[in-house]
């Protein structure tokens, strides 16, 4: 389980420690407050226990700089500097936390120019199943995009590459569990069908036949794909899933199935962040959430006077405090309110 | 001019008059007689308008359910507000709030400036906006019909405290413990 991320002048932060909750990890925050950023550096520290990469490689390859160049990691300044960032976890057997840390500069050219620490190998000696759902949806050009990053230099974040290797896992053995049954039937209930794989390619299959995904709605791929990470086995307990801005491209309606699908994952064991900008997320999983769920709300926020990104936490949906969203309904409020009521009042 | 009810103190200090239009008590001046009408909690007299105000604060949850136990079920000819929804509920009740309080004051010969409607709701503001856009809606705000010379309403806002405090500095209120 990943229990705190510290980044020092690393990407947009100048220094924050994050501490998160084992279960639903929910981060708001306006535009550029590096919701994404956290999400990547977590993602990052997970994917290398299973793909044995080196942290720095995978973390340029997850960011993917210009020019591939690690360095411009580090948090841009007029003068030199360095940059850290640093994930620790629990482990069991015996329990305990670990962690790992990658330092760089600005003039760091290559990844493996960048030091990696700490207990690196125990971190790799406790492998993390992790998936990653990226904000844009991949799974309509999942035909030959696996072989085509493998093979050639294109310009896309490996987090696109890797949502397609995780959707396109063949079933764990032994079938498919009594829980996770109940929750592909949830989704299938929500996209009125199954999905299917043939040659890369992946159809909605219904009474109506197999519909391919690059015909379907962006948010009816976006319930395929979490039908085929339970499927599959991705999403057991002790995995982690990201899931970066789950409402893009989906009717609100949707999200009640949406929250109901991520509290279920996260009462079967599987730790979630996910980073919105959606009311309707953070109003459903209130309204969703039972005695005993494990929830943490994260808020990041610029500092008025510093401008540094900062963070508060809280496990009440009332208690968030900076919170964009409903600051952003207050504003329309406001303004609806002075075009009803003129000056009266004031 | 302060006054106080449903658990909530205003001062409108630009008022002409302020009163609890539901009085329940009797030997009160301001006694509403008329039983079989709803009422809203508060008319304010202002130069330019009257103001109609409804409160409800969801959260103390006794004097929610009495405020609910004060609301009968309304005439045949409407659905029990009891076999609605809550948000249904509270919206009817809003409603018709103002929808016969405005032909009790039209009896009183008191319409004769324009009326704003304000629900001071503690909700947060996306249910507020939902809200407000649905009365504005069905009281109706404005002369929705050709043949009408003047509307029901000239306006509708439903706000929070903390919202009505930032919008009406003149009009401080606050939840009374």
């Amino acid at each position: 389980m990943l229990h705190k991320i510290k980044l020092e002048k690393f990407t947009a932060f100048e220094s924050l420690e994050v501490t998160f909750s084992s279960g639903l990890n929910i981060l708001i925050g306006a535009n550029g407050t590096g919701k994404t950023h956290i999400l990547k550096v977590l993602y990052a520290a997970c994917d290398i226990t299973k793909s044995k990469k080196s942290l720095s490689e995978k973390i340029n390859k997850v960011f993917l700089p210009s020019g591939e160049q690690i360095g411009r990691l580090a948090k841009r300044k007029t003068v030199s500097t360095e940059g850290s960032v640093e994930v620790i976890r629990h482990v069991n057997n015996p329990p305990k936390p670990i962690a790992i840390r990658l330092r760089l500069s600005n003039h760091t050219k290559t990844p493996d120019k960048a030091t990696v620490s700490g207990a690196f190998k125990q971190w790799l000696a406790h492998p993390l199943e992790s998936v990653y759902i990226p904000v844009k949806d991949m799974m309509a050009n999942a035909p030959g995009f696996r072989s085509l990053y493998e093979l050639r230099d294109i310009h896309f974040e490996e987090i696109y590459a890797d949502i397609i290797s995780r959707a396109s896992l063949p079933l764990l053995r032994g079938g498919v569990d009594t829980p996770r049954k109940s929750l592909l039937e949830i989704l299938q209930k929500a996209m009125n069908g199954k999905v299917i794989q043939k040659n890369e390619e992946f159809f909605l299959k219904n009474e109506q036949g197999e519909l391919e995904f690059t015909l379907l709605a962006e948010g009816m791929r976006k319930l395929a794909l979490l039908w085929l990470l339970i499927q599959n086995g991705t999403l057991l307990q002790g995995s982690v899933l990201f899931w970066d801005e789950p409402e893009t491209n989906l009717n609100p309606r949707i999200m009640k199935t949406i929250v109901e699908i991520l509290l279920e994952l996260q009462r079967m064991g599987v730790q979630i962040f996910l980073t919105t900008h959606d009311y309707i997320i953070l109003k459903e999983v209130d309204l969703q959430t039972r005695p005993g769920d494990d929830i943490l709300y994260h808020s990041l926020y610029r500092d008025p006077e510093s401008h540094e990104i900062q963070a508060t936490q809280t496990k009440h949906y009332l208690e968030i405090a900076h919170n964009t969203i409903d600051e952003a309904f207050g504003d329309i409020m406001d303004r609806d309110m002075v075009r009803s009521m003129g000056t009266l009042g004031r | 001019m302060k006054i106080t009810a449903d658990g909530f103190e205003f001062d409108f200090t630009d008022a002409i008059d302020v009163f609890v239009f539901d009085e329940k008590d009797k030997t009160k001046p301001g006694y509403h007689d008329a039983q079989m009408m709803k009422a809203v909690d508060l008319i304010v007299e202002l130069q330019e308008c009257y103001l109609f105000v409804e409160m409800k604060d969801i959260f103390d949850t006794d004097r929610y359910i009495q405020s609910q136990e004060r609301d009968p079920c309304p005439r045949e000819n409407r659905q029990c507000p009891h076999e609605l929804s809550p948000f249904k509920r509270l919206k009817e009740l809003s409603k018709y709030k103002f929808h016969d309080t405005y032909p009790f004051r039209h009896a009183e010969q008191k319409v004769d400036k324009p009326i704003r409607y304000i629900c001071l709701l503690t909700f947060e503001n996306a249910f507020n906006l939902h809200m407000q856009k649905t009365l504005q809606q069905e009281l109706p705000v404005g002369r929705v019909s050709r043949r009408w010379q003047s509307g029901l309403a000239e306006s509708c806002v439903v706000v929070h405290v903390a919202a009505w405090n930032r919008l009406f500095p003149k009009w401080p209120v606050r939840l009374l413990a």
